[in-house]
């Protein structure tokens, strides 16, 4: 663009269309610079600025940077871990490779991810976004900090199966990330509690709370017909699990998948309460619409399986939610509208948000 | 006789300055300097330094006999019993004792008030509170393999090795594995508090050297108040039941010895 505009000014007035098309650029550039201009002043004059939004409908977060403050290169850092393999055993496997931004960070269409060695593990791969709000990690809710949180996939053997001392020892030995501990910490001496407090400003700041749905619920969003039934449905046969704003109430419960749990307990596994087999944590249904496939260990591929399982697929079991019993009874319309419904909670701008990108 | 009336005087100064020693002692009003005191652990079995390069083969109680190859564990919260009947607790008291390490065999409290010291009260895990705190340093780095990925918090206390006991079809090499912690009630909080006494005092006075010995009997680990055969209790990872009956029998395996305390 700039070329033809110095093409135009030097070569000016040559014939009209061409001129035209010229001063057509002319206009964008300056519509480009202007915007530009205002949208730094807006954002403090670079998009790439992170900060903690808390959105006006959530409620306070459990995680808040205590001791660990959100600073642009705390959290820059914590982006270049969280997409560098150097943290897996054989430098293949980053935390990235299976949660991939464009799929609000779950793994997309994968029922269960590979590590490295291509070896698999055996619960689904779950999205990453309004982290800064649960108060336990993982499907059965095991791990109870974002920050320890990486240490378990870093040293799952089937995930990236490292250690975490050998993790430190080699990013002490990489020439840059010294410098960037140094700037984000105020130490270049690299520890496992500095490398995991900075994954954790990256994690905990991914804010989702911009979708259809969101813009519809503060007047800059419009519903149309089958979305607004849709609404209705979802309040009255989901709501009471996958509770607003976050769209999860952040309890585990057994949605009825299997008779018996001997494969995977759930939930069991943390609490030893037999009471707990079977159950797992809710998940949130923001950005549901791109998280495929669904449940712990991925058997859903779409969420009209998703759907059809509520409504004639729950199995019985002594610890099968109550709400569930009868399951949920849709007709074939209401379906439809609920899935529309769940269209409108993806949030594009996550999922685009370049702050979140590999860089 | 010149000789003799000197050694006279020279004693009875010593003597004068000792019972002076122990005035000072005694008197409040004495001002004492900061100073460190060590905390030395060793690990014994049957009396003896243990031997954790699986060559040694021991017998427990109910007749198991094993070798050791690995033994870790925290001790925190330490809190120091003045002669007044107060607690001083050592801020940030995080110690990890490892045996493959000898420089883990001890734990230094720096800058301890000045003051004299009757006891000694000190956990043997990982208080509540740190297991939920998220990412720590020092003794607490998850880096130190002492730490729970997929079920939060530390491990307080590790012992493995082999029993012929504990061979079966799954485990042919007849390995055991005590991963002992768990810091919730409702899954067992086996973080457990040892108390002793010094029976004499321990003076803190800059850099006079304060020492407080403790041996670990691993023998201790198999028995009281129930016996833990090999054969059944071979691979304890996780918080719950068996974990709780091992630290329950491990209370007793923390014995004060003695302390140093020379000027």
């Amino acid at each position: 663009m700039f070329r033809k505009l110095w093409m135009h000014l030097h070569f000016g007035g040559m014939h009209p269309p061409l001129d035209l098309y010229f001063n057509m650029n002319k206009i964008i550039l300056i519509f480009i610079l202007v915007v530009s201009i205002y949208s730094c002043k807006r954002e403090d004059c670079n998009d790439a600025i992170i900060s903690f939004n808390q959105p006006a409908t959530f409620p306070p977060p459990v995680y808040t940077f205590q001791n660990n403050e959100l600073t642009q290169s705390g959290f820059e850092l914590g982006r270049k871990l969280f997409y560098d393999p150097i943290l897996s055993k054989d430098n293949t496997i980053s935390c990235g490779s299976c949660h991939q931004q464009v799929v609000a960070f779950a793994h997309g269409e994968h029922k269960l991810s590979h590590g490295i060695k291509g070896l698999l593990g055996t619960r689904n791969s779950p999205a990453l976004f309004n982290i800064a709000w649960q108060n336990a990690f993982f499907w059965d809710g095991g791990s109870n900090s974002i920050e320890v949180q990486p240490v378990g996939p870093i040293t799952n053997p089937v995930e990236m199966d490292e250690t975490i001392s050998n993790v430190i020892s080699k990013l002490q030995s990489t020439s840059y990330y010294p410098s960037m501990f140094q700037n984000a910490f105020g130490k270049d001496t690299i520890t496992s509690q500095l490398m995991l407090r900075a994954l954790a400003q990256f994690m905990a700041a991914m804010v989702s709370a911009d979708s259809k749905y969101d813009q519809y619920k503060n007047g800059t969003a419009t519903f149309n017909s089958d979305e607004l039934n849709g609404y209705q449905i979802f309040r009255q046969h989901c709501e009471s699990c996958h509770k607003e704003p976050l769209f999860t109430d952040l309890s585990y419960r057994n949605n009825g998948l299997d008779i018996a749990f001997g494969r995977d307990a759930g939930r069991a596994q943390i609490t030893l309460l037999p009471l707990d087999s079977g159950k797992f944590k809710v998940p949130s249904l923001r950005n549901i619409a791109v998280t495929s496939p669904y449940m712990h260990d991925g058997r859903f591929n779409s969420l009209s399986l998703v759907i059809d399982h509520y409504r004639t697929g729950i199995k019985q079991s002594t610890t099968l939610d109550s709400q569930l019993i009868s399951g949920i009874s849709l007709t074939a319309a209401e379906k439809l509208a609920l899935l529309s419904f769940l269209n409108t909670l993806t949030d594009y701008t996550f999922i685009n948000d370049k702050r979140f990108s590999e860089q | 006789m010149k000789n003799y009336k000197s050694i006279l005087v020279i004693l009875s100064i010593g003597i004068t300055s000792c019972s002076s020693c122990k005035k000072d002692d005694d008197n409040a009003t004495t001002t004492y300097q900061p100073g460190s005191v060590t905390l030395e652990y060793e690990n014994v079995v049957n009396g003896i330094h243990v031997d954790i390069s699986g060559g040694t083969n021991y017998k427990n109680a109910a007749g198991d006999s094993f070798n050791i190859t690995l033994l870790k564990y925290y001790i925190s919260n330490v809190e120091l019993l003045k002669s007044d009947g107060s607690y001083y607790k050592v801020p940030e008291s995080y110690y990890l004792i490892n045996e493959a390490n000898v420089s883990m065999h001890k734990a230094v409290m720096s800058d301890v008030p000045g003051g004299v010291y009757t006891g000694i009260r000190y956990m043997v895990g990982v208080d509540s509170t740190r297991n939920v705190s998220g990412a720590q340093t020092g003794a607490l780095d998850v880096g130190n393999l002492m730490f729970w990925t997929w079920n939060s918090g530390y491990i307080f206390f590790k012992l493995e090795g082999t029993s012929p006991s504990a061979i079966s079809g799954t485990n042919p090499t007849g390995d055991y594995t005590y991963h002992i912690g768990g810091f919730k009630q409702s899954t067992g909080a086996n973080m457990r508090t040892i108390t002793a006494a010094f029976g004499e005092n321990l003076t803190v006075d800059g850099s006079r050297e304060a020492e407080i010995h403790t041996t670990v009997d691993i023998q201790e680990l198999f028995k009281n108040p129930v016996d833990i055969s090999l054969a059944v209790d071979n691979d304890v990872m996780s918080p719950g039941p068996v974990a709780t009956k091992i630290a329950n029998n491990y209370v007793d395996m923390f014995q004060f010895e003695h302390i140093h305390n020379a000027k």
